[in-house]
């Protein structure tokens, strides 16, 4: 009996130990974030994952840096100017430090676009093609264009124009640069560990002093460790195990468009798939509401072109009727072509069991039009080796992650552009997309509205939805900013 | 003895060349590209040729097996092409956690297994022995997975007792560990239970009873001892498993082990890291093995005279 009460007497000495460890834990305001994955590398020239993209916003800042309505702000650069030719800006710098300690120098901005745009060593040097030269100024960096560009200061919000000390060292492993967190520990399938910077510039701290990204590869263990306590954010949760936290009362979820384009991608260079009858019947068989619904839980957004309507500035909102779901006048199209028995092979990426849903769905659909469909699931290597650079297969089902500016998603459909595994081939629209580089204000928006009804007209592929981002949070966490790019911004959250 | 050891050094070798030409045979012939998985649905030709020089992809395959070859006997083990870090760092965590893993997994389940495996040979018709049996048919058939996610549910969502993932620390360790070993404990077990039973039943145990032995010194001692050789085999084979790392686990439990590094290396085409962790992965199971046959002719005296 004596015992058995000693035994209650720890057993409740256990249960308020590790009460008091959570307590405690909560009131050192750190954070701890799930991803899938690690990053690939923290030098911004050489990384190109989106995983790394997310954590580097925190890291790093370029001369602007986007907001959440996809707008760019100053970050290094105080303020700007472009003189009348529209080739000519110069960016004067406001005071800053570097994590380091070291103070931003004109020196350290020159260097870091020069390495950025130069082809030996930076992966993405071909975005910065339009710089001409750039000359350091006294406090201002000025930076020649051989042409006007549109999207020139949306380029340099991207992960790869930021700016970083000229006499930095290993940058892949230990980055360095001006954002209000710095990496402290990367300890690869196991965590990151960052800490707040004390000095940024915009004399602003963030709440938490810590966020700790935990790399947790299964989605339903994310979901446990949310539960659990142990992880209080999962910025983007596999649609699959929504229902796990649904209706949890310790548990938020949000959700927003992802910006990110899933197309159903035809070759459009391969017969039958040539024939425009042919596209636009497997374009009106597919029924995007019961998609959505069957494959994202009701949760992604319809489009019709290639842009997703997070892209607000330039978003066509008018081509919803162009493509109606209409399996009488598919099947009309099809006889007419001579396709009533048309056979295609459906290559899938497993990596994705969004898209693989969808294909599966899909399937079904054209099926139901008298179309035979081979499903064949590929593993992602295969699919980035035979579908997207050999552009060897008949029709696919993959998303293009979004960006801040629409030259950059738009550009893919021109007939020129190595990204274009489409083949799609429309002259009006490269010129379309052409101008829009050299235009700007209302006729730039008024050029991309037209290009995305060539789009949803001409069927380079069938644009199906912006699956949703949704972030699952503790209750208690709050101020989640929410982005058109792949991000995930600490500094704005608190508890 | 000498003899023995140079043959066993030779077959050393040669598995461990033949194992390196196959890894790296596979990963050639496998679609996909390490620069093209680099660069993803981003990729232009210009960023992809620059890319395959840096990663030294435009040499014949040929010389790079070779440089890989002579590169890993030099303890130079290349970087990463997935993690951009030197492999070398990246093993540095992940096998001691392996081995650690495999230790405490085997160790656990044989602590079950013995006394339950035991129990159920003496005692055939109890009640109890009935329910050990079930539960190790359930014990086998569980997916590891699901089990792992069952004890996290309990232990870590439910009670708040032990955390739900991680490797920070012995206490991480202990929901993995227990998810490796009952699965093992159940496998190994029915040896137990089988082999004693069949010890039992052998001449030397009725000549053993006769001779008015104890109970317990024929059964640990005669029964035991000669029902043990087949349950430590399995042991061994299980523990050689484990260490070439143990992937559904290890990503339940967010654990930074072998499996994850092979299965990311794999997925990246990322040859230096695979082919490197292959080749120890190979080598520490062929020196396994070897002490684990010297080890077994302690226990088994035919296998001393051979």
């Amino acid at each position: 009996m004596a015992f058995n009460i000693i035994k209650k007497i720890s057993l409740h000495g256990l249960v308020v130990l590790i009460l008091v460890l959570v307590q405690g834990s909560a009131f050192a305001q750190v954070i701890n974030i799930a991803v899938p994955a690690d990053p690939d590398s923290f030098d911004p020239v050489k990384t190109v994952a989106a995983a790394t993209g997310e954590i580097a916003f925190n890291i790093y800042e370029g001369l602007v840096k986007a907001t959440p309505t996809g707008q760019v702000a100053g970050a290094l650069a105080n303020t700007w100017t472009v003189d009348e030719t529209k080739t000519v800006y110069t960016f004067y710098l406001r005071e800053a430090f570097f994590h380091d300690g070291s103070k931003v120098t004109v020196d350290d901005v020159v260097y870091s676009l020069n390495r950025a745009r130069n082809p030996e060593i930076a992966v993405r040097a071909g975005e910065l093609a339009m710089i001409q030269g750039i000359e350091g100024l006294d406090g201002a960096v000025q930076i020649k264009l051989s042409q006007p560009h549109g999207a020139f200061l949306y380029t340099l919000a991207e992960v790869f124009a930021v700016i970083y000390p000229a006499h930095a060292q290993d940058l892949a492993h230990h980055p360095i640069g001006t954002g209000p967190y710095s990496l402290e520990e990367w300890k690869p399938n196991q965590h990151l560990r960052l800490k707040r910077f004390e000095q940024h510039w915009s004399g602003q701290k963030p709440y938490f002093q810590e966020a700790k990204f935990l790399i947790i590869p299964d989605e339903n263990s994310m979901v446990l460790n949310l539960k659990a306590g142990r992880v209080d954010l999962i910025p983007r949760l596999e649609t699959s195990v929504l229902h796990q936290v649904e209706g949890n009362p310790r548990i938020q979820v949000l959700s927003f468009p992802m910006n990110t384009v899933q197309v159903l991608a035809i070759n459009n260079a391969r017969a039958p798939f040539d024939d425009w009858r042919v596209r636009k019947a497997l374009a009106l068989g597919v029924n995007q509401e019961e998609v959505i619904f069957g494959a994202a839980w009701g949760h992604g957004v319809e489009i019709y072109s290639a842009l997703s309507p997070a892209m607000a500035d330039f978003y066509n909102d008018q081509l919803a009727s162009i493509n109606t779901y209409d399996p009488n006048r598919a099947k009309a199209l099809l006889r007419e072509a001579n396709q009533e028995r048309l056979q295609l092979k459906l290559t899938l990426p497993s990596n994705y069991p969004l898209h693989v849903q969808t294909g599966e769905l899909i399937a079904e659909q054209w099926k139901a039009l008298g179309i035979q469909v081979d499903l064949e699931i590929v593993e992602w290597g295969t699919w980035l080796e035979r579908v997207y650079t050999q552009r060897d297969y008949e029709v696919s089902i993959i998303g293009l992650a979004g960006r801040l500016d629409p030259h950059g998603i738009l550009v893919r459909y021109t007939t020129e552009n190595s990204r274009n595994f489409f083949n799609f081939s429309h002259t009006r629209y490269d010129t379309l997309i052409q101008r829009g580089l050299e235009t700007v204000g209302e006729e730039r928006r008024e050029t991309y509205l037209q290009a995305q009804e060539i789009l949803a007209q001409q069927l380079p592929g069938i644009f199906v939805m912006d699956p949703p981002q949704l972030v699952a949070m503790a209750k208690g966490i709050q101020g989640w900013r929410h982005y058109p790019i792949y991000v995930v911004d600490v500094a704005s959250l608190f508890r | 003895m000498g003899r023995y050891l140079w043959q066993k050094t030779v077959g050393f070798a040669l598995t461990a060349l033949l194992v390196s030409v196959v890894t790296f045979l596979i990963i050639q012939i496998l679609p996909g590209d390490p620069a093209l998985l680099v660069l993803g649905t981003e990729g232009s030709p210009q960023a992809y040729q620059e890319l395959r020089g840096e990663l030294n992809l435009d040499q014949p395959a040929i010389s790079r097996f070779f440089g890989w070859l002579i590169g890993f006997f030099q303890g130079n083990w290349g970087s990463s092409l997935r993690y951009s870090l030197p492999v070398r760092d990246l093993l540095q965590d992940a096998i001691p956690l392996s081995i650690r893993l495999a230790l405490f997994a085997v160790g656990l389940a044989l602590l079950i297994a013995i006394p339950s495996g035991m129990f159920m040979a003496t005692n055939r018709h109890s009640p109890l022995a009935r329910i050990l049996s079930i539960g190790t048919q359930m014990g086998m058939a569980i997916p590891q997975f699901w089990l792992g996610l069952l004890l996290i549910q309990f232990f870590a969502v439910r009670l708040t007792l032990l955390p739900p993932g991680g490797s920070e620390g012995f206490i991480s360790l202990i929901l993995p560990v227990f998810t490796l070993a009952l699965p093992r404990a159940a496998v190994l077990t029915r040896f137990v239970h089988v082999g004693l039973g069949e010890a039992l039943e052998e001449d030397y145990i009725r000549t053993a009873k006769a001779k008015g032995l104890p109970r317990n010194i024929v059964l640990y001692k005669h029964a035991l001892r000669n029902g043990a050789i087949e349950v430590f085999t399995v042991a061994g084979l299980q523990f050689a498993q484990l260490l070439a790392g143990t992937i559904v686990v290890e990503q339940v439990f967010g654990l930074p082990g072998v499996g994850q590094l092979l299965l990311n290396g794999v997925l990246q085409r990322d040859l230096p890291l695979v082919q490197t962790l292959v080749m120890l992965i190979v080598m520490g199971i062929l020196v396994f093995n070897l002490g684990f046959d010297l080890g077994l002719a302690l226990l088994d005296p035919r296998l001393r005279y051979e």
